[in-house]
């Protein structure tokens, strides 16, 4: 869009601000079963000293920080530094303490035990 | 009647602002897929950047969960081809909930600024980016010319 002069004065002021982390969701899959919701997080580049997860009251929030090295002239760029941030609401079965969290290969693998009281259990029919 | 011409510049100054806020809108549109999930390219393949070091061609390639042995690299010249397979990881007798992160076959094609000696050519993966170095072949590095 080419600059025109502007129809009236206006006093916008541009303040110059250094390039700023973009946000980007990452892509999950979510997967359950009787013991446990299983999440896999897509976060190519992410160190595991940038990632937090947090749970609070009935919502896990996911937030990995990358940063990318790029020595020499840039010809092209297709990615570059992004926070990857998503959150969920998770069912209040789930055991907080016993949340296990692996990264491997740029994916980050969450492990949401459901607590003992959640599981589903067969209840037996005696014979009157 | 003199009263309204302060409504008349309001009324401008609202209108400079919807424009250079379009403006903005469009510059932020082509840059939108910087960021963003992996693989959100229209071709479903990985998205690149491409650096040039002086004697080396360095690529990097969001290729998250996709070990080295489902990536094929192929070099000829300036011909570089990155191919492989992404494969949906669902552990058995877990139901499926959500699957964004889908599995197929990707591959993508450049044609490099100059030709690169295919033998000295080193590949790296490190959490989920491929790194891959490719020093230029001879005939292309630049040289520097004496005047005498």
């Amino acid at each position: 869009m080419k600059e025109r002069r502007g129809l009236a004065k206006t006093e916008e002021k541009n303040i110059e601000k250094t390039r700023e982390l973009k946000s980007a969701i990452p892509a999950v899959d979510i997967y359950e079963n009787e013991d446990e919701i299983l999440l896999h997080a897509d976060m190519p580049g992410v160190l595991k000293k940038d990632v937090s997860v947090n749970i609070d009251n009935g919502t896990l929030s996911l937030s990995g920080v990358r940063k990318i090295e790029t020595k020499g002239v840039l010809k092209w760029e297709e990615f570059n530094d992004v926070e990857y941030i998503r959150s969920f609401s998770i069912p209040q079965t789930i055991d907080a303490e016993k949340v296990e969290a692996e990264l491997k290969d740029g994916v980050l693998k969450l492990h949401l035990p459901k607590s003992e009281a959640a599981k589903p259990k067969q209840i037996e029919i005696k014979a009157a | 009647m003199f009263a309204r011409v302060s409504d008349i510049d309001r009324m401008f100054v609202a209108m400079d602002l919807l424009q250079s806020r379009m403006g903005r809108l469009f510059s932020n549109f082509d840059k939108s897929y910087l960021s963003g999930p992996a693989f959100t390219l229209t071709s479903n393949s990985p998205k690149t950047n491409l650096l040039e070091n002086g004697d080396n061609f360095e690529v990097q390639a969001e290729v998250p969960g996709i070990s080295k042995d489902d990536l094929n690299i192929k070099i000829q010249g300036n011909y570089l081809e990155i191919g492989g397979k992404r494969s949906v990881d669902t552990p058995d007798g877990y139901k499926v909930h959500r699957n964004e992160r889908g599995g197929s076959t990707f591959s993508r094609s450049f044609t490099l600024p100059a030709d690169v000696d295919a033998e000295r050519v080193e590949a790296k993966m490190k959490d989920g980016i491929l790194y891959l170095t490719l020093p230029k072949s001879e005939t292309a590095k630049s040289k520097q010319i004496t005047i005498n």
